[in-house]
C-alpha cells in the first residue's frame, strides 16, 4: 500500500514536471532540455534554504524563481542570440550541472532532519484525520505522513494546473499561445514574440524546478543526478494524457497530463513489483516515447496504403 | 498620412545573389487614400508592403506613418498602427485557438496585454455581432478551433482582425490570390465594404487587373524594385484593365532580353 501511495505522490510532483513539458514542447513546440537542469535546480536551492532553516513555502517560491531565471535564459539564448533551440536548451542545461554543483556544495543533501515540505505535510494530515497514528484505509496501516502528503500534493498541482488554466485565458496567456501557435500573426498584431518565448520558458521551468525541489522534499535528499532522463519522462506523460483524453481541447490536455504523470508513475511502479531492472527505466520511458512519437506515422501510412483517410496525429 | 521617402532594399547584398528589391521608392498616401499595386513577379510589391509593415528594416530612406517616423520601429511595434491580411490563409489566424480567441487577440493590437480575461462578456457580444456581417453563419462556431475553417472564411476573419481597431493602414497582399474564384469575390466584396465604411487608408497588391481597376483610387506598377507608373486622380478614372495589360506589355518588350520574364507574363496576363 505504501508502494501504490509513494508512486501516486510522486506521479503527482511529477506532474508539475509534465505541465512544464506541455508549456514548451505542446504550447510552444520547443524541445526544450533545460528541463533537466531545472529539476536539479530547484532542488539545489530548496534543500540548501531548508538546511540553512529556511520556511518550506519560501524555499519552494525560490525553487520557481530558480526555474525561472534557467528558463528565462535559455528563451534569451534562442530568440536574442539566434540559437538553435535543442543547443540553448543543452548550453543550459550543461551550465546549470556546475551551478548546481556550487549551490549545494556537493553532489548530494540529505533532508532527513530539515523542517520540509514533508513536515508541514504531516501536520496537515494530523489535523485533517485529527490523529497522529497510523490510518486505516481499507484495512490498509497508513503513515499519517504519507496521507497528509498526498492530500498536499493533490492540492498544490490541481492549484498549479488550474492557476495556468486561468492564466491561458488571460490576455497575456492567450498571446502566449498564439505565439506558439503563429508567430507571424501574433507580432502582426503588436506582440513581442520574443518575449513572450522568454516568458513562457520561464513558466515552464518554474514548474519544472518546482517538481524538483518538492521531489528532493519528499524523499528526503537532493542530488545532482536527479534531473537526468526527465525532459522524456514529463514527455511520456503529455503523451499518455493526450491518448487518455483524445481530444486538443486545452482543459483537458492538462488535467490528462496529470493524470497522464500519475498513471505513467503507476505503472512503472507496478513493473518494478514484478522485477523490472530499474537500470532499464530510462530505456523503456525512451522507447515508450519513440513509440508513441512514430506510431501515427505508421499507423497513418498504414492506412494510406489501404486508400483510407488519413487519420492520427503528429507529435 | 504615409510617406514612404526614398527607401531602399537590397537582398544578399554583395553576393552572386543580389537583389535590389527595392530602389529609392517614395510614396505618399492620404488618409483614406486605396492604393493598388500591380507589377510582374519578383518585382518588389510583397517587398514594399514588408519594409512598411517592418518585417524587416530597410537600407536606406524614411517612412513615417500619422506623424510618427516608423522607419526603425519594430514589427510588432508598428502593428499598433497597421493591420495586415496576408496571401496565405493560414498565416493570418493562430489555428489551434477559436474564432473567438483569434479575434479577442485582435481586439488589442497594439495595446499592453495582462491578467485580464481574454474574452469578457462584452466582447463575446460584439464578436457575435459583427461576424453576423460577415453571413457566414460562423457566429454560431465561435468555440471552433480556427484551423477547421476553409481558407475564404479564414481569409474574411483575418480581414475583420486586421481592422478591429480601426488601423491607421491597412496592408493587404494578393489577399485572396490563394482563394477559389467564389470565395475571394466574397472576400473583395467585404474589403471594399470594410475600408469604405471606416475610410481606411489602404495598400493592396494583387495580380487581378479587375480588381485593379474596380478598387482604390490609385493604381501603382512596379518593376523591378521602381514604380515604373502611377495612376492618379483624372489619370486614374479612365484607366482599363485593357490599358494595364497594354503597360505589361511595353514592359515585356523592353524586357526581351529576359525571355522567360516575357513567357511568364504571357503566361499570367494573355
Ligand atoms: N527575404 C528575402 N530574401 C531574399 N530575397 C528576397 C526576400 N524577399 C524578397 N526577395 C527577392 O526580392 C525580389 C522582390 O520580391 P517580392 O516578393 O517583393 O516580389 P513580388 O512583387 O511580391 O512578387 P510576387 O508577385 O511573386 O508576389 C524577388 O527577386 C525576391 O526573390
Ligand atoms: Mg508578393
Amino acid at each position: 500500500m505504501s508502494l501504490f501511495l509513494g508512486a501516486l505522490t510522486i506521479g503527482l510532483i511529477l506532474s508539475l514536471l509534465a505541465l512544464g513539458v506541455y508549456m514548451s514542447f505542446r504550447v510552444f513546440k520547443f524541445p526544450d532540455i533545460t528541463a533537466e537542469g531545472s529539476v536539479t535546480f530547484g532542488a539545489a536551492v530548496s534543500a540548501v534554504l531548508l538546511v540553512q532553516g529556511m520556511d518550506p513555502g519560501i524555499s519552494l517560491l525560490a525553487a520557481f524563481a530558480a526555474g525561472a531565471v534557467a528558463g528565462a535564459v535559455t528563451g534569451i539564448l534562442h530568440t536574442k542570440c539566434k540559437i538553435n533551440e535543442l543547443l540553448a536548451g543543452i548550453l543550459v542545461m550543461t551550465a546549470l550541472y556546475s551551478v548546481n554543483l556550487h549551490v549545494m556544495g556537493k553532489s548530494n543533501i540529505p533532508l532527513v532532519d530539515a523542517k520540509s515540505t514533508s513536515t508541514v505535510a504531516e501536520k496537515i494530515g494530523a489535523w485533517i484525520f485529527g490523529q497522529t497514528t497510523d490510518l486505516n484505509w481499507f484495512g490498509w496501516e497508513v503513515s499519517i505522513r504519507d496521507a497528509g502528503m498526498l492530500i498536499s500534493m493533490f492540492a498544490v498541482v490541481a492549484a498549479a494546473a488550474f492557476i495556468l488554466l486561468m492564466f491561458f485565458q488571460t490576455n497575456l496567456g492567450t498571446a502566449i499561445r498564439a505565439t506558439g501557435d503563429n508567430p507571424q500573426m501574433i507580432r502582426a498584431l503588436g506582440v513581442d514574440v520574443d518575449i513572450m518565448m522568454i516568458l513562457g520558458l520561464a513558466i515552464s521551468n518554474g514548474l519544472i524546478a518546482l517538481a524538483g525541489a518538492l521531489l528532493a522534499q519528499y524523499q528526503g535528499f537532493a542530488d545532482v543526478q536527479m534531473g537526468i532522463g526527465m525532459m522524456v519522462w514529463g514527455l511520456a506523460s503529455v503523451i499518455i494524457g493526450e491518448a487518455l483524453v483524445g481530444s486538443n481541447k486545452q482543459g483537458l490536455v492538462v488535467t490528462g497530463t496529470v493524470i497522464g504523470s500519475v498513471l505513467f508513475r503507476l505503472l512503472v511502479a507496478i513493473a518494478l513489483r514484478w522485477g523490472l531492472n530499474p537500470n532499464d527505466l530510462k530505456l523503456i520511458t525512451a522507447l515508450f516515447v519513440f513509440a508513441a512519437l512514430v506510431g501515427p506515422t505508421i499507423g497513418r501510412s498504414f492506412m494510406n496504403k489501404r486508400g483510407n483517410q488519413p487519420s492520427g496525429r503528429t507529435v | 498620412m504615409l510617406e514612404i521617402t526614398n527607401i531602399s532594399k537590397t537582398f544578399h547584398p554583395g553576393s552572386v545573389n543580389e537583389v535590389f528589391a527595392l530602389q529609392n521608392v517614395s510614396v505618399t498616401l492620404n488618409d483614406g487614400d486605396f492604393l493598388i499595386i500591380i507589377g510582374t513577379n519578383g518585382s518588389g510589391k510583397s517587398t514594399l508592403l514588408n519594409a512598411v509593415a517592418g518585417s524587416f528594416i530597410t537600407d536606406s530612406g524614411k517612412i513615417s506613418l500619422s506623424g510618427h517616423d516608423i522607419t526603425k520601429w519594430p514589427e510588432h511595434k508598428r502593428a499598433s498602427l497597421i493591420g495586415r491580411v496576408f496571401q496565405n490563409p493560414f498565416s493570418g489566424t493562430a489555428p489551434t485557438m477559436t474564432i473567438a480567441e483569434n479575434l479577442s487577440l485582435a481586439a488589442k493590437r497594439g495595446k499592453p496585454r495582462g491578467f485580464n480575461w481574454a474574452l469578457d462578456k462584452q466582447l463575446q457580444s460584439e464578436l457575435r455581432d459583427r461576424i453576423r456581417t460577415l453571413n457566414m453563419g460562423l457566429e454560431d462556431r465561435l468555440g471552433n478551433a480556427i484551423g477547421s475553417l476553409s481558407g475564404g472564411q479564414r481569409q474574411a476573419l483575418t480581414l475583420l482582425m486586421a481592422s478591429w481597431l480601426k488601423p491607421d493602414l491597412l496592408l493587404l497582399d494578393e489577399h485572396t490570390a490563394a482563394l477559389d474564384p467564389k470565395s475571394a469575390d466574397q472576400v473583395i466584396r467585404l474589403t471594399k465594404e470594410i475600408i469604405e465604411r471606416d475610410r481606411l487608408t489602404t495598400l493592396m497588391v494583387t495580380h487581378s487587373m479587375q480588381q485593379a481597376v474596380h478598387l482604390g483610387n490609385r493604381i501603382i506598377m512596379m518593376h523591378k524594385g521602381q514604380i515604373i507608373h502611377d495612376y492618379k486622380g483624372s489619370t486614374r478614372q479612365g484607366v482599363r484593365s485593357e490599358d494595364l495589360l497594354h503597360r505589361f506589355e511595353e514592359v515585356r518588350r523592353r524586357e526581351q532580353v529576359d525571355v522567360r520574364v516575357a513567357e511568364l507574363l504571357q503566361r499570367m496576363y494573355v
